[in-house]
């Protein structure tokens, strides 16, 4: 399972996968944005502002998601000592810092026209600015540390504690009076958005999704050149 | 039918804002991740072609990433 992991093995998929990517992220990104602009019809309420949702919901998904992933490859790597979850972490943190940041841009676009403000210190959007100082913390024991070992302790505690923060952040709307409004798509029980808006909004995932796994791998190469770069006199590659 | 398009029944201004500002910040990573990788692969080929002859082939039996990363640069040049 370890030796799966190793550089050398990982090395030739991740050139794969970037061709694979590539090949079809912007066929599917003419479909999302049909979809999102033109196709899905504008809400009862809201009108056509909502279509902010199919930017907004991606990326606040995907800002969490990297976040609940970096804290299992941490908890991972403290265990087991697989070293390439550390390099996998270094990799993610930004990608989810962008997401997070552009979720929070994203909802204060949608909320002025929606609430009449562009901003509220309320429970939702206050822990996603939290979350998003997890994030910068996290990339910061990277760039500001240098022996390995303590940048893997250090961001470990960080990632475990901000970890607390993911499910205040799914439930504020629920535990507190919020501005935001509750979840329209459960994974159990019934969704309360209809299917025209449902197939757009999954669409414009995927595309995030791409785009997500694009820069991951391409950060993670980068990683895997900057070892070996390293390596390259020492030991020539043993 | 295009006005409507573009003025979004009055929340354009909102609308083509969210996009774009998620769209050229994706741009921006992308192209700044693209270019470091490719700055390191070019660091790491120059000092692959510093090693003498004999250096270098061991290099590339011991590492597929080193062969790889040779290769990819044959195909570009």
């Amino acid at each position: 399972m370890v030796k799966f992991f190793s550089s050398s093995n990982i090395y030739p998929l991740i050139q794969k996968l970037i061709k694979f990517i590539n090949s079809i992220f912007f066929l599917i990104l003419a479909i999302g944005l049909t979809f999102a602009l033109v196709l899905s019809p504008p809400d009862y309420l809201q009108g056509d502002v909502v279509r902010i949702m199919y930017v907004h919901v991606p990326s606040a998904w995907l800002g969490l998601a990297c976040f609940s992933l970096i804290t299992l490859l941490s908890v991972l790597n403290f265990v087991f000592k697989i070293k390439n979850f550390y390099f996998i972490n270094k990799s993610i943190a930004p990608i989810g810092l962008l997401f997070t940041c552009l979720a929070i841009i994203t909802g204060s676009l949608w909320g002025q026209p929606t609430w009449g403000t562009w901003w509220a210190w309320d429970a939702r959007l206050t822990s996603m600015v939290v979350l998003m100082f997890f994030y910068i913390f996290y990339i910061l024991t990277f760039k500001l540390l240098k022996k390995e070992e303590l940048i893997i302790k250090v961001s470990s505690i960080i990632a475990v504690i901000g970890s607390v923060n993911l499910p205040i952040i799914k439930y504020s709307v629920e535990w507190w009076a919020t501005l935001h409004q509750p979840a329209s798509i459960k994974i159990t029980g019934s969704s309360s958005i209809h299917s025209a808006m449902i197939v757009p909004l999954m669409v414009m995932l995927l595309v995030f999704l791409l785009y997500a796994a694009l820069i991951f791998l391409m950060k993670y190469k980068t990683e895997i050149i900057r070892i070996k770069k390293k390596n390259i006199k020492r030991n020539l590659f043993k | 039918m295009i006005s409507n398009f573009i003025t979004m029944n009055g929340y354009g201004l909102y609308i083509w804002l969210s996009f774009s500002v998620v769209f050229i910040s994706c741009a921006v990573v992308y192209f700044k991740t693209k270019k470091t990788l490719k700055k390191y692969e070019q660091e790491f080929l120059s000092e692959l072609q510093a090693l003498t002859l004999e250096e270098k082939n061991k290099a590339l039996e011991n590492s597929k990433v080193a062969q790889q990363i040779l290769a990819t640069s044959s195909k570009a040049n």
